[in-house]
């Protein structure tokens, strides 16, 4: 009797000693999970640590090893999207295919309301941290020379080298990178780099007058916000 | 008295002078920073190599010293190059990628940029020093208080069981030997519930907590301030985590996106960085460690090794028997990162705000309103949109539309 009392009391503390400081995630301690096969994913989830005795991404060892290479066949168009950029990157300080690019033409039409909205949210994303939401080329990174990035991002409304640059020529160097840009082609999809230049190029002065149906709801939200 | 007052007078227009004249070159400084920045500064800084030389010192290095050359340079790099040694050996240095020419630049404005670099002092900004400690936490202070008031209880306890004592000697009376308190049942029993009590709830409640990871805060392989990023230099989440607007992950970012901006950002200037553990952290050294895993050479500003990817520690899990899609939530559901991943603008390191329980998935789901309206993912529900229009209910939760049926994440 005295010996079963001693033992559940001492059960007891330890249980709640062990749920409390043991199990409980905090900090650099993950916690425990019960049930882990119910848990962790037996299917290869992203993210998730491959096994590099059973996975390989080398072609030259599959059969031995599963071979899984997440990278689409070269020439993949997703559903709804537009055909890859059909000009390679120059390598070295070539320019061939830089000067090129300017034949290339976009060949999305032009942007309806919608979709100039969502091409001016990917625009405000991804380049208006450096070029500026004005897009003249002070975003929050450059601040005027008062941000952490070192040179000044280009003026996309104001220089006459973007303003007279052809929409292929741009979708080059957002798709390969130019000078300490990088390149974009992980971030946006064709299509979505195709949109953004719409969007720029509607942005420059002389260029307001081919997206119509862009420039009008933007002075719409400006008067329903004031 | 007349003496003082000329002198006075003679310092006054001295000081006014001056003033003026300070102001002046001033402008002239000034003048000579707007025309850096809008015609040199998307390649050449000051103090760094990056797409162009750096251009501080430049007077003492080549021919620039003679300003005649310098203009002919800055006109028409291409043609100078030809007649010039140094400037042809440039060419080299760049890979043969030759300055654009500024033809519309005046004698004059190339002087004021020339000035402005050679007056250019780099502003070191002043830290702030180190932040306000963190509010001290009360139950610690209401701790010792409650203790102190057991122990006051206590010897009150035991001071009236003496006089009762002393008065019952008094009286005639003997009570006989007192029991011990750990003999005393009435001790035992009030202890065993207590006991029974905390027990309880703190195995109930960590039972609960069992696979939940709230305030999970790992050590990541390079101190990654978000803090820094989305907040004090307004990086949009999106621009890293993309995947939460296209798909099921909000995704870890690649290193080239990382490189994207940090292929010249290469030193780190702003307020001082501390680990949780207080440890205080350089954030040069950190993206020092960004250029081992992408390979890249900053003194040459290129990539010499091939890059490996940075192996993040994930913070947050989901058991796998629960399907999560964060473009449901965040495209359609139009829900900010903030609601579930608390303010990470204010977090350096990352830690796990929510505990995705189940429980507080279906408290959400049964208290938020669907955004219904210009929403076209949500067109198929015709009966609500009618109600919605006939206003029969004015608004539709998560609940409704079978946010909270089984079915919708597990299966």
């Amino acid at each position: 009797m005295r010996t079963t009392k001693i033992l559940s009391f001492g059960l007891m503390a330890l249980l709640a000693t062990g749920f409390t400081s043991c199990f409980r995630a905090g900090g650099h301690n993950t916690g425990t999970v019960y049930m882990p096969d119910m848990a962790y994913s037996r299917a290869v989830e992203t993210y998730a640590y491959r096994d590099s005795s059973k996975f390989t991404t080398d072609a030259n060892d599959a059969g031995f090893k599963i071979y899984y290479d997440a990278t689409p066949v070269a020439g993949t168009i997703k559903r709804g999207g537009v055909s890859v950029f059909p000009l390679t990157k120059d390598a070295g300080s070539d320019t061939a295919n830089y000067v090129a690019s300017k034949q290339v033409v976009n060949p999305l039409p032009a942007l309806n309301e919608a979709e100039m909205a969502e091409a001016k949210r990917l625009y405000n994303v991804n380049c208006g941290i450096c070029h500026g939401e004005k897009l003249d080329g002070n975003g929050p990174l450059y601040k005027g020379g008062e941000g952490p990035y070192p040179i000044a991002p280009k003026n996309l409304v104001a220089d006459p080298v973007v303003s007279k640059m052809p929409e292929g020529q741009m979708m080059y160097s957002v798709t390969y990178g130019k000078n300490l840009m990088g390149s974009y082609a992980a971030q946006l999809s064709t299509r979505q780099r195709w949109m953004v230049i719409h969007y720029v190029k509607s942005m420059q002065p002389g260029n307001q007058l081919t997206a119509p149906a862009a420039t009008a709801p933007a002075a719409d939200t400006t008067k329903k916000t004031k | 008295m007349n003496q003082p007052k000329s002198i006075s007078v003679r310092s006054f227009l001295l000081s006014l002078l001056l003033m003026v004249s300070g102001f002046g070159s001033n402008l002239m400084a000034q003048d000579g920073k707007a025309l850096f920045q809008t015609n040199c500064a998307s390649c050449h800084a000051i103090n760094k190599k990056l797409t162009g030389p750096a251009l501080a010192g430049f007077q003492d290095r080549g021919p620039w010293a003679d300003r005649k050359k310098l203009y002919a340079w800055v006109h028409n790099p291409m043609g100078y190059s030809k007649s010039d040694p140094y400037a042809a050996n440039l060419l080299k240095e760049y890979n043969g990628v030759v300055m654009t020419s500024f033809p519309q630049l005046s004698e004059k404005e190339i002087d004021a940029i020339a000035d402005y670099i050679i007056n250019y002092k780099d502003p070191t900004p002043p830290r702030p020093s180190g932040e306000t400690a963190p509010a001290s936490d009360n139950s610690f202070l209401f701790g010792i208080l409650a203790l102190a008031l057991a122990v006051v209880a206590l010897t009150l306890l035991q001071v009236n069981s003496n006089l009762k004592k002393l008065t019952d000697e008094k009286d005639g009376v003997f009570a006989g030997e007192p029991i011990p308190f750990w003999k005393n049942k009435a001790y035992i029993a009030t202890g065993i519930i207590l006991l029974f009590l905390t027990g309880g709830y703190l195995i109930a409640q960590s039972a609960i907590g069992l696979g939940r990871q709230t305030n999970y805060q790992p050590e990541q392989p390079i101190y990654y301030s978000h803090k820094v990023h989305a907040g004090i230099n307004q990086v949009n989440c999106l621009y890293c985590h993309g995947g939460a607007m296209e798909g099921k992950h909000a995704n870890i970012p690649s290193v080239n996106v990382c490189m994207n901006c940090h292929a010249a950002i290469n030193e780190y200037k702003g307020p001082k960085l501390v680990k949780a553990d207080g440890e205080e952290v350089n954030g040069t050294n950190e993206i020092k460690k960004l250029y081992s895993y992408s390979g890249w050479d900053p003194a040459v500003n290129k990539y010499t090794k091939p890059g490996k990817p940075i192996e993040w520690i994930k913070i947050h899990s989901l058991p796998d028997h629960v399907y999560f899609n964060h473009s449901q939530h965040v495209k359609a559901g139009g829900v900010q990162c903030q609601t579930c991943h608390g303010e990470i603008q204010k977090m350096d390191e990352v830690y796990q705000f929510s505990n995705l329980s189940m429980g507080w998935c279906v408290n959400c789901h049964r208290t938020t309103n669907v955004k219904f309206k210009e929403n076209g993912f949500y067109s198929m529900y015709e009966k609500f949109h009618n109600d919605i229009k006939s206003g029969k209910m004015d608004s539709v939760t998560v609940e409704k539309i079978g946010g909270t049926e089984c079915q919708k994440c597990h299966y």
